[in-house]
């Protein structure tokens, strides 16, 4: 047998975890850009760096973004990834698919790139790794004809995610797919030609679980609330207890607000909804007994973001409750002044959590025509350096 | 010739017969066994949905195996998770049992529902960035090596588990909010290649680049330079300027973070915070990362109580009892000197010996 | 790198054909360089987007932002993409000379 010249990565081929060595094998039996990305990452796992270039800009025509311009800083050696650019593809929203879409995606890609690809990247798209200067057009007509798009890349609006919503989700308090999809189709040109000072990142969660990571890292999370009352099936929760949950350790003590009471006695469970922050972990342990309340509508946090440039933030409360309506119109434009302002006031590479740390929540608030409110924060200030305004004092005091 | 603004294809295209006809109307959920979700509508219809985890860098073949299998067990439809998962959606239950016994033979990896470590969220690594320290993917494998009996559910723990990488500090994809962060870090100042600069670098760009006003322009040499003492090797300067190097294979590593989350439930997300500031950068099996991931896990679930994730733990015992527990020191590292630093001090006496 | 001739000069070219010395350019080059973008005939429109390029970056050393861009040259973002059709970043600063605009991160 001839030895293999890919001793590094194929340790990664053992052990029981799914193996990307074996996948970019599989490729690599097809591809001979794949073959050469396979060695190229020998190499790295040999030297202990990358090699790949910085920079890299490249493009299909009438789009600023939606392509990463990638070179191997060794062409000479690895000449299949010479140019192996990535294609980032918007998903359809909530990840469902037709096994017959999937694969007329794939057999563009065989046609026109590595064969290689991630589902999905982090922000949500389908991303494409690896394919020529020369490819680049030709590929994006061929995906277009099967449906598909680009999605956003640089100082735009990135492609939008959500979680599964309502398509399999009874804690959905929004229609998290259909406001993705609507809010994507809306704002297609400022997904593909960027012009903001840098990336804003929307995602949509259905309920405070978050399984999109909303809060963590978009500039403007959307996250599905109620402000009515949970629904309970009394009935439900004693077979939940008769099944031998440990309600008072599991339910009654673990409850934040201490809203939940369980009399053992009556068997009832009564929940005080006043003091109810909806932090669904109630719901979340008695699924079948315990339901959202009916009043829907939703959460909007702004500013969160990953550590580049000035440090990790999460997101801020900036709206408790806004009803999301098809064609979300209010949603749209608030969106459409935060954009305005920050496009106005940010600077290079500045984030909009970040420009409002510098300009101050007050100002934003002003700007976008918004009430403060006590949602907003953990606690008033506590320092006593208060801003007058000029026309809040008496002139001649 | 190409039609721009298309969009994504729409969902409601997408969608599988019964999940199309029970929208909005789903009532509840269990979890039957491990990897495996069932939920019921209130027109009475019930959902299986199997998980399968993937490697996230998947081949075309791959994908064409997958769909193989929707064909037969799942009428033509599939979904993916927003951490890497597939999902098998199956509405007739007769078929998930042959569906787990296919899945097997393929060597498919069913799990990650509930009370798990789910699929790991990563970064490109070597395979595709520009700036990764480290190699996402690999981590990942020798990572999920050790600790996939916590997906499939052979072994159990008292919470979910959130395990993320991230190839270098820029953290794509919410990896800074999870119950465990591994981190490529840099430890030394970036190299300038003063004569590149000049030709291929926005200097007023790089030089407001820094969070640390670390880099100045040097109009002598037309180029810029950075003041060592201020650099805390973040690599922003070299994002923004190709003639800034910063990669150096002999001083980067890995870090470790823990204790972050992003649900809201009982407790507010979080940050994950920093547990070990320096492991080795060791290819193909990084064995002290893996150790030291390994060791969280078990001493997290020796000690917390069920239903406590690994913030919420560290939160009830004290990170002066978390240190204990898990042998890592504490040293100068772990105290915050960036800003907003001082809401990270502890101002009250209520601490454990 | 790759040297290329261009507007009558042997320049040298990154892989993605920007010139790598902002000094190097004048209007043939300009020329040049826009039919690399797709753009065979340099209209008024065109000067008056590539001059604005220029001068701000003689005047900032940096590009400037899309959205000023748009104001102080008054064209709309789509009038942008219709005379550069691969875009401000990757056409007209090209085409203007300027350094690479910076990538995703
Ligand atoms: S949702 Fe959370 S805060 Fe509200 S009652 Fe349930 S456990 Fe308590
Ligand atoms: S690495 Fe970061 S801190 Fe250091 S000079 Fe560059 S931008 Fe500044």
């Amino acid at each position: 047998m001839e030895p293999s010249n890919t001793p590094l990565l194929d340790e990664l081929e053992e052990g029981q975890w799914p193996s990307f060595v074996a996948q970019l094998k599989q490729a690599a039996e097809k591809s001979p850009a794949a073959a050469d990305l396979l060695r190229q990452v020998e190499r790295s796992y040999a030297d202990n760096t990358g090699h790949w270039k910085r920079g890299g800009i490249v493009g299909v025509r009438g789009y600023g973004g939606g392509v990463v311009g990638r070179y191997s800083s060794l062409p000479e050696e690895f000449p299949g990834v010479k140019e192996f650019h990535t294609m980032r593809i918007n998903e359809p929203a909530g990840f469902f698919y037709t096994t017959e879409k999937l694969r007329q995606l794939c057999d563009v890609w065989d046609q026109y790139g590595s064969g290689l690809l991630n589902l999905h990247g982090s922000t949500g798209d389908i991303i494409l790794l690896g394919t020529t200067t020369e490819n680049l057009q030709p590929c994006f007509d061929a995906l277009t004809e099967v449906g598909f798009d680009l999605g956003g890349s640089g100082s735009a609006l990135r492609t939008i995610s959500c979680c599964v919503g309502q398509a399999r989700c009874e804690y959905a308090c929004i229609d998290t797919m259909d406001i993705t999809y609507d809010l994507t189709m809306h704002f297609q040109s400022d997904i593909h030609r960027p012009s903001f000072p840098y990336k804003f990142k929307i995602k949509c969660s259905g309920c405070p679980n978050d399984c999109a990571a909303a809060s963590a890292r978009s500039d403007l999370a959307i996250i599905g609330v109620w402000r009515d009352a949970i629904q309970v099936d009394p009935q439900a929760v004693r077979q939940y207890v008769a099944d031998g949950l440990n309600i008072i350790d599991q339910v009654v003590r673990r409850c934040p607000t201490w809203a939940v009471e369980w009399d053992a006695q009556t068997q009832e469970l009564k929940i005080n909804d006043a003091d109810c922050t909806h932090c669904m972990h109630c719901i979340n342990q008695m699924p079948k007994a315990l339901r959202v309340g009916k009043q829907q509508g939703a959460t909007l946090l702004v500013g969160g973001k990953a550590p580049v440039v000035k440090g990790a933030q999460i997101g801020s409360v900036l709206v408790p409750f806004i009803e999301m309506q098809p064609p979300y119109t209010e949603f749209k434009e608030l969106l459409v002044k935060i954009i305005d302002w920050w496009a106005e006031n940010g600077k290079n590479r500045e984030r909009i959590g970040e420009l409002i740390d510098r300009l101050g929540m007050a100002a934003f608030l002003q700007a976008i025509g918004r009430q403060p409110c006590a949602q907003m924060v953990n606690a008033p200030r506590a320092n006593p350096y208060l801003f007058w305004k000029s026309e809040e004092v008496q002139q001649n005091g | 010739m190409a039609k721009n603004d298309i969009g994504p294809p729409n969902y409601r295209d997408m969608l599988p017969p019964i999940v199309r006809e029970n929208y909005g109307r789903w009532r509840q959920h269990t979890i039957p066994q491990p990897g495996v979700l069932c939920h019921t509508s209130e027109s009475g219809a019930v959902l299986t949905s199997v998980r399968v985890a993937s490697p996230r860098l998947v081949s075309t073949d791959w994908v064409r195996q997958i769909c193989a299998l929707a064909d037969q067990f799942c009428d033509g439809h599939i979904r993916f998770t927003t951490r890497h998962n597939v999902e098998f959606l199956v509405s007739e239950p007769a078929k998930v049992e042959p569906l787990l016994e296919r899945l097997e033979a393929a060597g498919l990896m069913v799990g990650g529902v509930g009370n798990a470590i789910s699929n790991v969220v990563h970064t490109q690594g070597w395979i595709h960035c520009k700036s990764a320290v480290t190699d996402a993917s690999g981590l990942v494998k020798a990572v999920m090596d050790e600790l996939h009996p916590y997906f499939t559910g052979k072994r159990d723990v008292p919470a979910r588990l959130r395990v993320a990488v991230a190839c270098c500090v820029n953290m794509c994809g919410a990896c800074h909010c999870s119950d465990i962060a591994i981190v490529g870090i840099h430890r030394t100042v970036p190299r300038i290649n003063h004569d590149m600069v000049s030709k291929s670098c926005e200097i007023p760009s790089t030089v407001a680049s820094c969070p640390t006003g670390a880099v100045r322009p040097n109009p002598k040499l037309k180029s810029i330079d950075i003041v060592a003492e201020k650099c805390m090797y973040c690599g922003n300067c070299a994002a923004v300027c190709p003639a800034i190097d910063i990669m150096d294979p002999v001083n980067d590593g890995v870090s470790i973070w823990v204790g972050g989350k992003i649900s809201n439930a009982r407790t507010a997300p979080k940050f994950s915070r920093l547990a070990i500031p320096f492991l080795p950068n060791r290819p193909p099996r990084w064995p002290e990362v893996v150790e030291a991931v390994k060791n969280l896990v078990e001493v997290w679930r020796g000690n917390a109580k069920p239903g406590e994730r690994m913030g919420e733990w560290i939160d009830r015992i004290g990170w002066e009892r978390f240190f204990k527990l898990t042998g890592i020191p504490f040293t100068d590292k772990h105290i915050d000197d960036f800003t907003h630093a001082t809401t990270t001090f502890r101002s009250t006496t209520q601490f454990r010996f | 790198m790759e040297i290329r001739e261009l507007g009558g000069k042997q320049l040298e070219l990154d892989e993605d054909g920007f010139i790598q010395d902002p000094a190097a350019w004048d209007e043939a080059v300009a020329a040049a360089l826009a039919k690399t973008e797709g753009v065979d005939e340099m209209s008024e429109k065109h000067w008056k987007l590539v001059n604005y390029l220029r001068n701000y970056y003689l005047q900032f050393q940096m590009a400037p932002m899309i959205r000023k861009l748009c104001k102080e040259t008054g064209f709309k973002l789509n009038e942008v993409y219709e005379l550069f059709p691969s875009g401000p970043a990757k056409g007209a600063c090209k085409v203007a000379g300027l350094p690479k605009p910076t990538g995703c991160v």
